[in-house]
């Protein structure tokens, strides 16, 4: 039956915290509070530690909060964070998005900075500045960066609050046993897309869109285990979600697996970390997103494929394939991924005032169609923004939007 | 010569616009390998995005009606730059630029979608020229929404 304007706008008959109104997803002001109230406070994936692998590398990092950072290696192996932005006039300090330097040096007025963030030179700073700066009186923003499960660098802009084991709790616990050997990303992708990066961890938060993809509709959806497999929610908004076993020889040209060290075959391990990173863990490869807001409907999304360090050619060959089947620019699942999340960017986007809801109300059990996944992240996301997803524009107080599902 | 293999070049481009895989694969050797490949500065590689031979190229267009994919239409737009013959004249190696296009489905834009070069070697045999070895490297690593369907 079709819906009238005021029946349109009508809240579902649902559980407040079985829908979401789609204005989460347009609303400039809500972005903006995102970044100020989540981005900005917790721990966010920057880049892994294959990437800065010897002394003086560096990396830079478009943080969500809007910060571009540079993480570097210092000579004692350990990686820091900093602003990339020169104390001086505010130039950026790095330009390539990777390198190695001994000395980081401002191009603009040629000041000069270590591996750990101090000043070590201000160009004719006596005639200058005389006795009242000196390298000692400035030097890069640092920024907390810790390393976590499977060598990942991750960084947060608060200077105190959880450390990174305690934010991540045990929500890494079912991938972390395979992530013991030393990693090396050999696929780097970021994409800019029109839409909403809650929209993008909603798709990794839920596994009903498979009926989006033909390939794991074949080799899971149709195959004995699919419907068993569980999600499991986590402290601060993660979950992650049980496995099964994938018959990769269903789908033409799916055959050639080689596996990962202690992942049953046909094995596939997924975890969704609040705010907007996922570790998928499935043929012979490791991918892991980070998404970058940059405003209600653009994301930024940085793709990882990596395998293991020690890989022979031939392994990392086979890898590197069965990335690309899949997971590639020219792969089966991300294109289909990412035209679904276009599409809600360009239908909600497109009348960003407009009233609606987006439902979350599957209930089977916490099994692979249950959409517990989004629920557990806008608990998590109402928890911190102090607004009900359902009814954002509202006191929070008397509104059971934001309970626990 | 240099004709024939241009407008191989050509030919391969207009057969993927239309999307005429056969007609595609016709212009191929049986020997056939495809490969595209990009460098990152970001994590400092050089990386592999597809590499198929002959019958991963045949499986990858016969699985595609069953994906849901782009509604937008790619338009290729080649310039052979470079045709170097070997001594028999049985091989060319053949460097050609490579602008892909994209027209969105509803209103008709068109977008830059990828820019980087075609590096072919071309079988040539009783004046007719077939692709035997494909390597697109791209300058363009943000592909946005991606494709199923190559370059």
């Amino acid at each position: 039956m079709t819906r009238t304007a005021s029946e349109w706008v009508a809240r579902p008959k649902l559980p407040a915290t079985h829908f979401v109104d789609r204005r989460i997803y347009t609303d400039e002001g809500i972005f903006r509070e995102e970044q100020e109230k989540i981005f900005a406070r917790t721990w966010i994936l920057a880049c892994h530690e294959s990437e800065l692998a010897a002394p003086y590398d560096y990396r830079t990092f478009r943080h969500p909060a809007g910060q571009n950072l540079v993480l570097v290696r210092g000579d004692d192996r350990q990686v820091r964070a900093f602003f990339n932005v020169c104390p001086h006039r505010g130039n950026a300090l790095v330009y390539e998005p990777a390198g190695n330097a001994r000395t980081l040096t401002c191009i603009f007025h040629a000041w000069t900075f270590d591996c750990r963030g101090e000043c070590t030179g201000i160009a004719r700073r006596k005639e200058g500045y005389q006795s009242r700066l000196g390298p000692g009186d400035v030097g890069l923003r640092s920024v907390r960066a810790e390393r976590g499960p499977g060598g990942f660098i991750w960084v947060n802009l608060r200077d105190d609050g959880p450390s990174l084991a305690e934010h991540l709790g045990d929500a890494l616990a079912v991938v972390a046993p395979h992530l013991t050997e030393p990693l090396e990303v050999f696929t780097f992708q970021r994409v800019r897309l029109r839409t909403n990066y809650k929209l993008w961890h909603d798709t990794n938060s839920e596994f009903y869109h498979d009926f989006i993809h033909y390939f794991n509709r074949v080799t899971g959806m149709q195959q004995p285990g699919y419907f068993e497999r569980k999600y499991a929610p986590f402290p601060n908004g993660h979950v992650s979600v049980g496995s099964m076993e994938v018959k990769y020889d269903r789908y033409e040209g799916g055959q050639s697996r080689i596996g990962w060290p202690g992942l049953a075959q046909g094995g596939w391990l997924l975890v969704d970390l609040f705010p907007g990173i996922t570790f998928n863990l499935r043929t012979s490869v490791l991918r892991v997103d980070t998404a970058v807001p940059v405003g209600p409907n653009e994301v930024l999304i940085e793709l990882r494929g990596l395998g293991l360090a020690r890989d022979t050619a031939e392994e990392r060959e086979a890898r590197v394939r069965d990335h690309n089947t899949i997971w590639g620019p020219f792969g089966r699942n991300l294109h289909e991924d990412f035209l679904a999340v276009t599409g809600q960017g360009a239908a909600l986007g497109e009348d960003p005032r407009g009233a609606g809801w987006l439902l979350h109300g599957r209930e089977e059990n916490a099994t692979i169609h249950d959409e517990i996944g989004l629920r557990h992240f806008y608990a998590e996301w109402s928890r911190l923004m102090g607004r009900s997803p359902s009814s954002p524009f509202a006191s929070l107080a008397g509104v059971a939007g934001g309970a626990e599902p | 010569m240099r004709t024939a293999v241009e407008e191989l070049v050509y030919r391969t481009c207009l057969a993927l616009d239309a999307h005429d895989f056969e007609r595609y694969l016709a212009l191929c050797s049986l020997d056939f390998r495809y490969t595209v490949k990009a460098h990152s500065p970001e994590i400092r590689r050089d990386m592999v995005w597809l590499d198929h031979d002959r019958g991963g190229m045949e499986a990858l267009f016969r699985t595609l009606p069953r994906h849901r994919s782009d509604p937008g239409r790619l338009s290729r737009h080649a310039t052979v730059y470079t045709v170097d013959f070997d001594a028999g004249e049985t091989r060319a190696n053949v460097v050609t630029g490579l602008l892909v296009f994209r027209t969105a489905p509803d209103g008709g834009a068109t977008s830059l979608f990828a820019a980087g070069k075609v590096h072919d070697a071309v079988d040539l045999q009783d004046g007719k020229a077939l692709l035997a070895r494909r390597t697109v490297i791209l300058d363009t690593r943000e592909l946005g929404i991606g494709t199923h369907i190559p370059f």
